[in-house]
């Protein structure tokens, strides 16, 4: 049993220690690859089930009266139902279709193929992977904005880690105001508009979208909405919560997002903009203490309490965060 | 007379863990209720040690740890190390003699993937993963043992439906025999 505990803890060690090329990310992209088509298998037997799931179980409650009639019934509902969802699917892909045209994103179309294997982290699994182009970093959406951001390539298939897990983040801006923030996943799996100044303009039903700032996500892409607003009276930040505007369901169709044009990305003055916005009540802050992101990661350790914050360090921060 | 892992034949395991492996695969991504999914290979692991030897008990759990961990997206090693203990841990209590459904096994088992789980979660909030402490242990991990519970109680009734097909049968009152070390 030592052994094999030493063993465990040296490959979580080495595991949180290499990167994502590391060799035991490869052996783990090695083994969903082998295992991809189980995954289609799974992800085929259950979409009947995801389509006609409440009719079953309103069948099973009148079965002991209906014979012929309800078999019949059931096998024309089955087919209403398989047919409502292909007319879903088709309207889903003419959205999408809308989606790329509007955004003029280079993009390759893929399909959600299964949820995460764990409780603890908000992923999704599509249908495509390296072979196609794919790459880790690589924003996916589907028609009604983002789900999320390539975590994980193997040949065959991608693991998606979705904007609304914890260990997420996205640059974002109120779209009304042009008032920038970072969109962080919670633990319940909500949104948080975070690090959005005090003195900005942000109500209730505003609409988030991407900023493009860290050049990973197009300008302008939708997000979320807005839900709450809070503010205390010494808060330097608002606490924004966001409804999430795309859901990630099974057996759906979404875009990944294969490379950005140079106008999708954010301007240098709109950088600078969200530089200066996040340096002045960051400069209050620091006054007092460390600043009031300062003990968060990412993000936040480039825009707080630096007085001297550059454009190229703001873009470089990445969009993304695990 | 060794008594331990006669209940249960060795292509009875491959089966089951072939099983395991592929509804863990193929059927737990697309099961989520209540914030919770079945980790099949948990429930593998923890109703084998009830009739495993401490020993091949620690190896099937590390086994299926370790697969979880590499078709999850988890950190790898994390469940393969918490799954040796666990399978340890129960293979040692139930002295490899607690084959199918009794009030003993159900106690032992519905235990150790409470503790399996939350351990879990309580790992993943210290390793970052997760922010928030109280959905890592009640909102996921509870969650997770129901569902794991009732898989194992299948697991369980399989497992012990084919050793009751043996000379030698374990079900119920099976601590009262003398076992040798």
């Amino acid at each position: 049993m030592i052994v094999l505990c030493v063993v465990s803890i040296l490959l979580l060690t080495f595991y949180i220690r290499e990167g994502d090329r590391g060799p035991i990310h490869s052996i783990r992209s090695g083994v969903v690859t082998v295992t991809s088509p189980l995954r289609f298998v799974g992800s085929a037997v259950a979409t009947p089930f995801n389509a006609v799931g409440n009719i079953f179980s309103n069948l099973t409650a009148s079965q002991e009266t209906l014979s012929d009639l309800q078999a019949k019934n059931a096998e024309l509902t089955a087919q209403v139902a398989e047919l409502s969802e292909a007319q879903e699917t088709a309207t889903r892909l003419e959205a999408l279709v809308g989606l790329q045209s509007t955004y003029n994103l280079q993009s390759t179309a893929a399909r959600i193929i299964g949820a995460s294997g764990d409780a603890w982290s908000q992923t999704v699994t599509i249908d495509k992977g390296s072979a196609d182009g794919f790459t880790v970093g690589m924003p996916v959406c589907n028609a009604y904005g983002v789900i999320g951001q390539i975590t994980e390539c193997a040949l065959n298939v991608s693991t998606v880690l979705l904007i609304n897990d914890e260990s997420s983040g996205v640059s974002a801006m109120v779209q009304s105001s042009r008032a920038q923030g970072m969109l962080r996943g919670q633990a319940d799996g909500s949104l948080r508009l975070e690090y959005v100044p005090a003195d900005a303009e942000v109500k209730v039903g505003d609409i988030v979208i991407t900023s493009g700032i860290g050049g990973v996500f197009p300008k302008g892409l939708p997000l979320g909405t807005v839900t709450s607003v809070e503010k205390s009276d010494n808060d330097v930040y608002y606490t924004i919560n966001v409804r999430m505007q795309a859901s990630a369901e099974n057996n759906e169709e979404v875009l990944v997002i294969t490379s950005l044009n140079p106008d999708q990305v954010a301007t240098d003055e709109e950088i600078v903009a969200a530089n200066d916005a996040e340096a002045a009540p960051a400069q209050d802050t620091t006054q007092d203490d460390d600043s009031a992101d300062s003990a968060d990661d990412g993000s936040g350790d480039s825009e707080s309490g630096q007085d001297d914050t550059s454009e190229d360090e703001y873009s470089e921060s990445d969009d993304y965060e695990e | 007379m060794p008594l331990r892992e006669t209940t249960r034949s060795l292509q009875g395991v491959w089966i089951i863990a072939i099983v395991a492996a592929v509804l863990q695969v193929a059927l737990s991504p697309q099961i989520s209720i209540l914030n919770g999914t079945v980790n099949f290979m948990m429930v593998l692991s923890i109703t084998l040690a009830l009739t495993a030897e401490p020993g091949t008990a620690v190896i099937i759990g590390f086994a299926s740890g370790l697969f979880f961990d590499l078709t999850s997206s988890a950190p790898v090693g994390l469940m393969s190390l918490i799954l040796s203990v666990a399978s340890f841990l129960v293979a040692s209590s139930a002295h490899g003699a607690m084959g199918g459904i009794t009030r003993e096994s159900i106690r032992l088992v519905g235990i150790a993937l409470l503790v399996a789980n939350l351990l879990y979660g309580l790992c993943l909030f210290f390793m970052g993963v997760q922010g928030d402490l109280l959905w890592a242990l009640l909102g996921h991990g509870l969650s997770s043992t129901v569902l794991d519970f009732l898989v194992a109680l299948i697991f369980m009734a399989i497992g012990g439906g084919s050793s009751s097909q043996r000379s030698f049968s374990t079900r119920g009152g099976a601590s009262r025999y003398k076992m040798p070390r």
